[in-house]
């Protein structure tokens, strides 16, 4: 190796230790873009905090229980809110399609704080509290939602092939947009079905 | 007997007065509190909504916004509490509530501008400290470099210098 290969190499490596040295400043002001998905996750869980077991056969004046799970990843702490829906069987749910919410009125809701790759949850506590029930048709006029007492006059008529006033139990996930300064539908529902048995 | 029957009478239409009077002064009142449920509970959505831009600035910042968080937790739960208490129209526990939402609002906003504060002022501490650093490196790594490689030189110039002296003797001697 003659004098000008030496000194080549000589100011290759010392290149090479400057670019070590600097890289914890160069990383201040370099930014990768971040190619991770931003998503959120919903879901519900029974009683005994497993996904199963959820309230199925509903009598009156009995209390239910169910949590709601919200985890987040977003890349920042969300602010996400919580629309519990009531319907029957022809009454709509969301539109996953075109990311449409139900219209129908919401009977409880809550608002959760989540840090990114945090989880959140919420126990709902529910019982049916006033109905009317004929033959065919049941209403369900009341019922307590954790410390809310929200009026529903939510009818279901007779399923004669399920053999059951069938209602389900939905919930909307909403997320707080900074940019518009409003929730929006986060195209996520999860609910669960209940016969009720006055 | 005669002032005795006008006091009777005035008294008589006092009292039909306020017996016409009170569906309408109640209805009032109840709208009144009403409106006042409304408001208190839009100020209360509002002051929660800029406690949380301000924990998201905080964050943004490099703060550590867990505890920001929980109360901001805290809050949404009276919130959605007075929503609720609103729908059944129990307008002075939606004023309570929302009373309660807007404090803690108010008080997470106080505190995520303090962490803000500090984690800007630690972040441009750090960056100083790591650039001064990295900027020492370098000229060390340069200057050593440069004086390491002038003494390798000086020294192969020394130990190669005798040889070609020998050399061009022996050529001098053929």
């Amino acid at each position: 190796m003659n004098v000008e290969e030496s000194r080549a190499w000589f100011i290759f490596g010392s290149l090479a230790l400057i670019l070590l040295v600097a890289t914890p400043t160069l990383g201040l002001f370099v930014r990768l873009p971040d190619v991770s998905d931003k998503f959120s996750e919903f879901w519900l869980l029974g009683p005994g905090r497993k996904a199963g077991n959820y309230p199925f056969n509903i009598v009156v004046n009995e209390i239910y229980q169910v949590y709601a799970c919200v985890e987040n990843h977003l890349g920042y702490s969300a602010y996400y809110r919580v629309l519990v829906k009531f319907r029957n069987q022809s009454q709509p749910l969301p539109v996953g399609s075109n990311s449409t919410r139900s219209p129908l009125p919401a009977i409880y809701e809550f608002n959760i704080f989540v840090r990114d790759g945090g989880v959140a949850e919420k126990l709902l506590r529910f019982e049916i509290i006033d109905v009317i029930c004929s033959d065919t048709i049941m209403t369900v006029n009341k019922m307590s939602i954790n410390e809310a007492t929200p009026t529903i006059n939510g009818s279901a008529t007779w399923n004669a092939e399920g053999n059951g006033f069938f209602y389900q139990f939905f919930f909307e996930l909403w997320l707080y947009n900074a940019t518009v300064q409003r929730h929006d539908y986060n195209n996520r529902f999860v609910g669960f079905w209940v016969n009720i048995t006055a | 007997m005669l002032g005795k029957t006008w006091v009777i009478l005035k008294f008589f239409f006092f009292l039909l007065l306020a017996v016409a009077l009170a569906p309408e002064i109640v209805v009032c009142a109840t709208a009144a509190n009403e409106s006042e449920a409304a408001s208190a509970l839009a100020d209360a959505d509002a002051e929660l909504t800029l406690a949380y831009l301000a924990v998201l600035k905080a964050e943004e910042a490099g703060a550590n916004v867990t505890r920001l968080l929980v109360r901001l937790n805290e809050s949404g739960v009276l919130l959605a509490r007075a929503r609720m208490a609103y729908s059944e129209a129990e307008f002075e526990e939606t004023i309570n509530l929302a009373i309660s939402t807007v404090s803690i609002g108010v008080e997470v906003q106080a505190e995520a501008v303090r962490l803000k504060t500090a984690a800007v002022s630690e972040s441009v501490q750090r960056v100083m400290l790591t650039a001064t650093a990295s900027i020492f490196g370098i000229a060390l790594i340069a200057f050593g470099s440069f004086w390491i490689w002038s003494q390798l030189k000086k020294r192969y110039e020394e130990s190669t210098i005798p040889k070609s002296n020998s050399q061009d003797a022996f050529t001098d001697e053929r």
